[in-house]
């Protein structure tokens, strides 16, 4: 690959600034996606045709905004790696073609439901298998990217495995994983978001203590099998830094401990902001785990980067699309932030 | 080992399904939202609350063909790279910069201001509203252009060069304003507008033809009509010139499209014989059975009486495109072109006749029907257009510069067929969705009954964030996306 390296070469500092933008856009599609995932996976166990359809409302303004990010997310990665892009995503060909079926199921789905009323019940389940399909095969994606893939020698590398290659056991755990941490954070969105004397409420406080500790178990899972399987995380964590990794570990504790104190004291909000500051260290954590890797042992960022990349593209991005974006989340969080309290009137 | 053909055919199948099921969507949002635009510019000029209604109407339909566009559109996204991994790698520095244009500066600025869009009214000025009307317009747009220029480059790659099996770019302005750009773009645009003229005029048609509001209808039918009586034939106008720059820049794509297999007569005179049907044969180079006029075929591309139009003799078999799918497709294209152009014509003679009214038109039901199935016509064209222009390529993936073969992945034929087989079945799902609520919407009509949002004009935009929205109403009147 080096006579790609000397083509991306002057590139690095921009080829770094990028992949941490997508690193950013992928975070933020995890938390504000990933809550309305996990309300999805908690109405699958809510057999209350109200409730459910009340969930359902809960997310209505705000559900393709927020999806929006994942959309930005692919597009930069085309645009600024595309190496990793026509390499990576054929790879993980399988998850990333559930993930869109969950994608597509759980979009109609919520907007159909408002518009019907004899298939109302076919559409619960399919908002709620619709969430849990997409954030497990999403988990699965993530876990078999962290394994890397095999490549091709010639000119342009690119993937020469098997369709099936991205299963492992590892990868499978990541989904559950990735399933068991929607839950939570669904749990902790629902709380957040119904008024303290609905039932939605009650059931999503016990559903939040039970999923905090199964998702803990399966984080700490994730965390120690990477540690004992990857020797590039091995290498990171007990390198030059690792008192970095340490320091940011302190953190997470803390942070976990400081959102449990909010979520018994039903400071709702904090509970999220809390968990939202978690998934940003972890995930912080894991890319700085990464560097310089795209896909760990595979490639490079900059070998996977794009030696046309311009700084054209990049201001235009971060003056003046992003902002916008982000100001709209905001403003959208803003408009719904009431709670909601009765709950007959989403019925259908 | 599986069969590279096989694989490669997969994979090409599996991609014209998601993009067929996708292009449905798009342009209407793209003629739709200028639609939109246009009345609500009615309604605050006119202060008419008939077209405040109309507004609101054919919002409600945007909206739920807006979803289905986006629900369908993660697909194409991520499919470039899955099913087309090596080309993504080797056209990426052009390509795939292009594709990311497209998704920060136009559909994150587009998904912005349709938020506002749907959930401003009565919450922000009318001016700031119609300013976000006008955003959604231009930014959808925006992104079609970013579109047709990934694709005309496809087409017509300019601008570049080939390193180390990777399309770098020596001038981004060579490669964006490529050729095939600059007459395909505006024929994708106008195509756009014209099947969103043609979906507000059969929708309104059919609202005369139920006698439902049908004064208010009228508005919407004589507008949109009357605007295809220029837009119609400009499309074919257009049309025309982009036959033109693929004659002049993919010779054997436009053989293909016309069936023109041999550039010379037995006798040596140019071969200037346009086959209005054909039956061709691709294994002996010829058409089996063919009904041509002669001098027609220079005149379509070189608008010249007898000129030489190169056949698909001066190319090698293995650098020929299929020519059935083309050729049909084209013509079925064209023949749905013509049809638009001469309903837009009839309903200038009827308005010229003075019976361009409810009571003059519900005289003539064959009008009103012709006009509310004709709304079917510019999905067909468009639909038809495009596979003409993707297969018409062949077997290029991006002109004379890599083979389709060579750009595919290596997939697993078990695989293509399970994609395949997948979005089937969800791509459906949402079509049906989405048609089956437009026939609810339109069922329903628009609300005559809802208070016209007043707004004073000089709310700061500010109070948008202090204004607190009443929940119920916000989630119940939510609009479908």
């Amino acid at each position: 690959m080096e006579h790609i390296m000397t083509i991306t070469h002057p590139y690095q500092w921009l080829t770094i600034i990028w992949w941490l933008l997508i690193g950013f856009f992928l975070v933020l599609y995890i938390i504000l996606d990933g809550s309305d995932l996990g309300a999805g996976i908690f109405s699958l166990f809510d057999t209350d045709k109200e409730e459910r359809g009340a969930i359902m409302a809960s997310m209505a303004g705000t559900w393709d905004a927020n999806e929006t990010w994942l959309v930005v997310a692919g597009g930069s990665i085309f645009g600024t790696f595309p190496l990793a892009y026509g390499s990576l995503f054929h790879y993980l060909m399988m998850p990333l073609m559930v993930t869109l079926w969950g994608i597509i199921l759980r979009a109609v789905s919520l907007e159909f439901r408002h518009h019907s009323k004899r298939s109302t019940h076919f559409w619960d389940w399919g908002f709620g298998i619709g969430s849990l399909v997409t954030a497990f095969s999403a988990g699965v994606g993530l876990g078999a990217t962290m394994q890397g893939f095999s490549l091709s020698s010639g000119p342009v590398p690119t993937f020469n495995g098997g369709a099936m290659d991205f299963l492992t056991p590892f990868s499978f755990w990541t989904g559950i994983t990735a399933v068991v941490a929607a839950s939570l954070a669904g749990g902790v969105y629902l709380r957040a978001r119904f008024d303290r004397g609905t039932s939605i409420y009650r059931k999503a406080m016990v559903w939040t203590d039970r999923m905090f500790y199964v998702s803990l178990i399966a984080i700490m899972g994730t965390v120690v099998w990477t540690f004992f399987k990857f020797p590039w995380a091995m290498s990171q964590w007990i390198g030059p830094y690792w008192w970095a990794f340490i320091l940011t570990g302190a953190v997470v504790v803390f942070s976990v401990w400081a959102m449990r104190r909010a979520s018994h004291q039903q400071r709702d909000i904090a509970a999220m902001m809390w968990l939202g500051l978690i998934v940003v260290l972890n995930f912080g954590a894991m890319m700085a785990t990464l560097y310089p890797w795209f896909v760990p042992g595979t490639m490079t960022i900059f070998d996977a980067a794009n030696p046309s990349n311009s700084l054209t593209a990049f201001a235009l991005a971060m003056t003046g699309f992003v902002p916008v974006m982000l100001a709209y989340n905001v403003y959208q969080a803003w408009v719904f932030r009431a709670r909601i309290q009765e709950l007959a009137s989403y019925g259908r | 080992m599986t069969d590279p053909t096989l694989m490669a055919d997969l994979a090409r199948l599996d991609f014209a399904w998601i993009t067929t099921m996708h292009i449905i969507y798009p342009p209407l949002t793209i003629g739709l939202a200028a639609f939109l635009f246009f009345s609500e510019v009615r309604w605050l000029r006119t202060n008419n609350d008939e077209w405040y209604r109309l507004t609101r109407f054919f919002e409600k339909l945007f909206v739920i063909n807006f979803g289905a566009g986006v629900a369908t559109g993660i697909t194409m996204e991520m499919s470039f790279g899955i099913l087309f991994g090596p080309f993504s790698q080797a056209a990426g520095p052009f390509f795939g910069n292009i594709l990311g244009y497209e998704t920060i500066t136009a559909f994150m600025y587009e998904a912005g201001f349709i938020g506002l869009m749907m959930f401003g009214w009565g919450k922000i000025s009318k001016r700031m509203h119609l300013f976000a009307t006008f955003n959604v317009a231009f930014s959808s747009l925006l992104s079609a252009m970013w579109i047709l220029v990934a694709n005309s480059w496809m087409q017509t790659p300019t601008g570049i060069h080939l390193e180390n099996g990777l399309f770098l770019v020596d001038s981004w302005k060579d490669a964006i304003l490529n050729p095939n750009f600059l007459t395909g773009f505006p024929h994708m645009a106008i195509a756009s507008f014209e099947i969103g003229l043609f979906f507000v005029a059969g929708v309104s048609a059919w609202m005369v033809y139920k006698n439902r509001n049908g004064k208010m209808f009228m508005r919407t039918l004589t507008t949109s009509l009357m605007a295809l009586v220029i837009v119609a034939p400009l499309q074919i106008y257009v049309g025309d010139e982009l036959g033109r720059t693929v004659a002049e820049h993919d010779p054997a794509a436009l053989a293909a499209m016309e069936g023109h297999w041999h550039t010379d007569n037995a006798d040596g005179t140019p071969n200037t014989s346009w086959n209005v049907i054909a039956w061709p044969n691709e294994a002996k180079g010829t058409n089996d059975f063919q009904i041509g006029i002669p001098h027609v075929l220079s005149l379509l591309e070189d608008h010249q009486w007898e000129s030489t139009v190169q056949g698909l003799d001066q190319f090698k078999p293995k650098d020929r495109p299929p020519v059935l799918l083309p050729f049909y497709a084209f013509r079925i294209m064209v023949a749905a072109g013509g049809i638009l152009m001469l309903i837009a014509f009839w309903a200038l003679y009827l308005k010229y006749r003075g019976q361009f009214t409810v009571n003059g038109l519900q005289q003539r039901p064959w009008f009103l029907r012709l006009v509310i199935f004709s709304a079917i016509l510019p999905y067909i064209a468009i639909w038809t257009g495009w596979w003409t222009r993707e297969v018409a390529r062949q077997p290029w993936i991006v002109h004379e510069l890599m083979r389709t073969s060579e750009g595919v992945s290596q997939m697993n034929v078990t695989a293509e067929v399970v994609w395949f087989v997948g979005f089937v079945v969800f791509d459906l799902l949402v079509w049906v969705g989405a048609w089956y609520f437009f026939a609810k919407v339109v069922r329903h009509g628009p609300d005559m009954n809802a208070e016209v949002v007043h707004q004073s004009e000089n709310i700061p935009v500010g109070s948008l964030m202090t204004d607190k929205l009443d929940q119920h109403e916000t989630i119940l009147i939510r609009p479908t996306t």
